[in-house]
């Protein structure tokens, strides 16, 4: 309390001194300007001094925008190969081939049956003349087959599952389970085995990611509280200098922290540079894969919001890491 | 303005630099501060610069104990205060507009603000015409009066100079003692340690004279002891 009003009455009786001497007033408002200005300052010094500096700077940045890239890259990569899972996951079928010898009757009572189990969008009857017909058309062994006496093809039910999100692997194991509990069905083929191990994999993968990321995201702090320890060191006589004119700690601190989130902030940018030229070089080979497998299959790109949540990740572990040096090395510089 | 009651600073390891000091110095008062190097003038100007605080005893400014305040109030106490450095403290990497206008920008004055009170303390110190200089293209006499001004850029109630005069020529120390006395004559509070008793005994201001951490003599000298 002694605190403040001393430093109130000083403050106020110096305010009338320089009314009377210069007729001017000196506002909380001008304060607030000075304030910002300061800040814009300060901004704009830090970009000097890092471009006084531009081999290290640059170094520095590369350094984090490679750490950064790597896990970015990765997940990137992931988000792909889930999109991948998740096309061929919907676009899965289950084929039920129906038991021999099967009448019309008992073949409308199993479209029945299937049409009412949950979890199916759609039944498609296939009659064994139509399997055949479309064997000879498609396979080019027409001729063959015409010494064939009976058709030898099943007639078969083509049953659409709903898409499925994360559960989706299990509720189609059921429904799966359901159609082979039904009559005059002989066999329920599916291709899910493959989309279960995709699935197990691509959680390997998120998890390698995940520990990888922290990993660099550790390092970048590293490599920005190093750099930040450095200027601290280099600038240890301004410090001094400004503390002993009154500098407060957040006055001191505020140059570093502007640094470390400018370090991340370009590290961010370059990284994103790096990721969308991969993307656009990796692309083009990926289009000539997914036409060979007559796919529409188009890479995935960051996105801008991809962009934008990398920049202020960069920004952010840039503060933080400058925030750690600063607190550890600033209270120790005091005027002696 | 200023008031040691009892004031005792004794560093780690048991040296005692100050021992029961006591003085004050009324507001626009001028007073030096003398002694052989050790006595205890620097730990004294630390103690006001709140760089040090004291072992024992009290210090007053203004009336108020320096004592009771914390850490993070020793920023705004210091805003109150110009100090002038021997080592003049300037910084090399701007020019001296820059470094007179420190304290204002610390303060955050507006720069309109600023830029018309540094042009008023250059004038003061006859350096107008040097403000884009880098301190290091001046002379000595000059960085002093850079430092001088950057002291009194915020208008400071106390001033205080640790052998401002330390490596000038008597020609020199004699205009920048001159400079300290306008200072008062507007009601500044000024204290000077300093070595040169042949310069101070010319002004006919009150001496106090340290020696072994003790105010030794205090009063006005005129031209002997």
């Amino acid at each position: 309390m002694m605190v403040c009003t001393m430093t109130i009455t000083e403050k106020s009786s110096r305010e009338t001194q320089q009314r009377g001497a210069t007729g001017q007033k000196f506002r909380l408002g001008d304060h607030w300007r000075g304030y910002r200005a300061h800040h814009r300052a300060t901004l704009s010094s830090s970009v000097r001094k890092m471009l006084r500096e531009p081999v290290q700077t640059l170094m520095t940045v590369l350094v984090i925008a490679i750490a950064l890239a790597l896990p970015s890259a990765m997940l990137l990569a992931l988000n792909n190969v889930q999109t991948i899972g998740g096309n061929l996951e919907s676009s899965s079928q289950i084929t039920v081939f129906v038991a021999k010898p099967a009448n019309s009757a008992a073949v409308d009572g199993l479209a029945l049956q299937l049409e009412g189990l949950e979890g199916v969008i759609s039944v498609t009857y296939v009659s064994a003349e139509q399997a055949l017909e479309e064997f000879k058309a498609l396979s080019g062994f027409g001729m063959a087959l015409r010494y064939l006496d009976e058709n030898p093809l099943p007639a078969v039910f083509l049953v659409q599952p709903l898409p499925s999100g994360e559960a989706g692997v299990s509720q189609v194991g059921k429904l799966i389970t359901s159609i082979e509990e039904l009559e005059s069905v002989e066999d329920v083929q599916v291709d899910m085995l493959w989309i279960q191990r995709l699935n197990a994999i691509t959680q390997i993968g998120e998890k390698l990611v995940l520990a990888i990321s922290i990993a660099l995201g550790i390092g970048v702090l590293l490599i920005v509280g190093n750099t930040i320890r450095l200027a601290i060191q280099g600038r240890q006589e301004e410090i001094i200098v400004v503390k002993l004119v009154g500098g407060t700690d957040a006055y001191v601190r505020r140059p570093f922290l502007y640094t470390g989130t400018l370090l991340g902030l370009f590290g961010a940018i370059i990284a994103s540079l790096i990721l969308i030229a991969c993307v656009i070089w990796v692309g083009r080979s990926v289009e000539v894969l997914a036409s060979l497998y007559q796919s529409q299959f188009e890479l995935v790109g960051p996105g801008l919001s991809g962009i934008l949540a990398l920049c202020a990740i960069g920004a952010m572990t840039g503060l933080i890491g400058a925030w750690v040096a600063v607190m550890q090395h600033l209270r120790k510089i005091e005027p002696k | 303005m200023i008031r040691f009651d009892n004031l005792s600073k004794r560093y780690p390891g048991g040296l005692e630099a100050l021992s029961n000091v006591n003085f004050e110095l009324d507001a626009g008062e001028m007073a030096f501060l003398t002694g052989p190097s050790g006595a205890g003038k620097s730990t004294l100007l630390k103690l006001l610069m709140l760089i040090e605080r004291p072992t024992s005893g009290t210090l007053l400014i203004n009336g108020k104990n320096l004592n009771r305040l914390s850490r993070s109030a020793i920023p705004t106490y210091r805003r109150q205060i110009g100090v002038v450095f021997q080592n003049h403290q300037l910084l090399t990497d701007r020019t001296v507009f820059d470094n007179v206008a420190l304290p204002l920008q610390i303060s955050g004055y507006p720069a309109s603000e600023t830029g018309r009170r540094v042009r008023a303390a250059l004038d003061g110190v006859g350096l107008l015409d040097k403000e884009t200089h880098n301190p290091l293209t001046l002379s000595g006499g000059e960085q002093q009066r850079v430092g001088i001004a950057r002291a009194v850029v915020h208008k400071p109630k106390i001033l205080i100079a640790d052998e401002p005069t330390g490596n000038l020529d008597p020609k020199l120390s004699a205009e920048i003692m001159a400079m300290f006395r306008r200072f008062q004559s507007v009601g500044v509070t000024v204290l000077i340690a300093t070595h040169d008793i042949n310069l101070i005994n010319t002004m006919d201001e009150r001496i106090m004279h340290i020696e072994n951490g003790m105010i030794a003599d205090d009063g006005v000298h005129h031209d002997h002891h």
